[in-house]
């Protein structure tokens, strides 16, 4: 062997200690999602979601007699309640905390595939903010306000009814946008197979609340 | 056929020692090249190795410390009851049935129900009544918007106090960096009994008291 093989033997050798310095860096990190993820972010919003659906749901079974809404009600209670338990479990799993650093929504405001989501330009707020989706309050798209939930406590009988589908309606539309984004932004199967259910779950609800509130007489939300 | 004579043509000779010195040369050279590469390629590796050293202890410079938190063993329980507990504020114990509902008070709120919500996996942020009204707002500001309570207590051992359950940090204001890491960790963290459960639909701070509820105001 020439000093010439020799010498490139050696730094190949070296370079591939730096090689699999880096690769095996790469490699032997868990793979699952990181603190800043879209799907961290994802699971993190999406319970504060939900868990505001569930108080509302229960709010109101506690207020009509109604047999249809208050299935419709327990309904949303449970399997709200259920999926946000996957989505804490989830970020358990993956070693996060469950409360994350920045604003709510900012994994929306990532690379998306070309979807514009919850873009900055419906909301009349700076795009490429995670914090130009958000409402004036800070609120994420969709959650009722304080004073909402406190009309909605207040109310009885067929104004709460009302009242709940309404908000209901608002709040199932901005979590579809949600599950719809990380449906984008993620491969990740446990993570994908929740968002379709989330799609098609409260997409049916939608209309459903729709028919609620028509035979309410009320107008659609 | 009569082998060649060993030649001692003196032209030969001085082609052998010039090839001989060349051969040298040429080695000297290989030699040269190869510490080169060698050197070249273990600086790379050290650049490497310290580059991500570098990153490393940046960022655990860069962290606060929560080597400040206070762990204690609480007792879980529901009570009707008015508890003593063992730290100011309550850092977890037995409680009332109902829990607070999450949110920002203007005004004390009950011990027993505050516990409660803390067992759910809120944190309780508390401060001292006199702390100016400019760093209320900075605490409000820090808030996330569930799993929550802020609240004046009086007779705190520090400006601010954040704990959840089973554990407690004393802060030296509204500006003390580990506050938000401290909500970070322990809100809905695993020191918690009962993550996820709910932290709305029990009291706004009426129960026991006798007082008109105060309401949690309108959370950021």
């Amino acid at each position: 062997m020439t000093t010439g093989r020799r010498a490139a033997a050696v730094a190949l050798a070296l370079l591939a200690v730096v090689g699999a310095f880096l690769l095996g860096g790469q490699l032997l990190r868990p793979a699952t999602p990181s603190d800043t993820s879209a799907e961290a972010g994802f699971a993190r919003d999406m319970q504060t979601h939900h868990n505001q659906a569930v108080e509302m749901a229960l709010v109101v079974r506690e207020k009509s007699t109604e047999p249809v809404l208050r299935s419709v009600a327990y309904d949303i209670a449970t399997s709200q309640s259920q999926q946000s338990g996957q989505m804490f479990a989830w970020l358990t799993m993956w070693g996060l905390t469950q409360t994350g650093s920045g604003p709510h929504m900012t994994w929306m405001s990532g690379s998306d595939g070309g979807h514009e989501g919850m873009s900055g330009a419906a909301t009349g707020a700076p795009a490429g903010a995670g914090s130009g989706m958000l409402l004036p309050d800070g609120r994420m798209p969709g959650m009722a306000s304080s004073a909402d939930l406190a009309r909605l406590r207040s109310a009885t009988g067929r104004n709460a009814e009302v009242l709940f589908l309404r908000l209901m309606v608002v709040h199932h539309r901005a979590g579809v946008v949600m599950a719809r984004a990380i449906e984008q932004r993620t491969s990740r199967p446990e993570v994908l197979s929740l968002a379709r259910s989330v799609v098609s779950a409260q997409t049916s609800e939608i209309s459903q609340m729709d028919d609620l509130l028509s035979a309410r007489g009320a107008a659609a939300a | 056929m009569p082998r060649p004579t060993r030649t001692t043509d003196s032209k030969a000779v001085t082609a052998r020692e010039k090839s001989a010195a060349l051969r040298r040369e040429h080695e000297a050279r290989e030699r040269r090249r190869t510490r080169l590469i060698v050197l070249a390629a273990a600086l790379v590796v050290l650049l490497v190795a310290g580059v991500v050293t570098f990153a490393v202890l940046r960022e655990r410079a860069n962290r606060p410390s929560l080597a400040g938190v206070k762990t204690y063993t609480v007792q879980q329980g529901h009570t009707a009851k008015a508890v003593t507990y063992a730290q100011t504020p309550p850092a977890g114990g037995e409680h009332d049935p109902v829990w607070l509902n999450c949110g920002i008070y203007p005004s004390p709120v009950r011990n027993e129900n505050a516990v409660h919500s803390m067992e759910h996996g809120a944190v309780w942020v508390t401060y001292r009544p006199d702390l100016p009204a400019a760093d209320v707002d900075k605490l409000k500001a820090a808030m996330p918007d569930t799993y929550m309570v802020l609240s004046p207590y009086d007779g705190l051992p520090a400006p601010v106090v954040a704990s959840a359950w089973g554990k407690q940090l004393y802060l030296t204001g509204a500006d003390d960096p580990r506050l938000a890491v401290f909500i970070k960790t322990y809100r809905q963290g695993p020191q918690a009994p009962e993550p996820g459960a709910s932290c709305t639909g029990g009291t706004d701070g009426a129960s026991g008291t006798g007082q008109t509820p105060s309401g949690p105001g309108v959370a950021p």
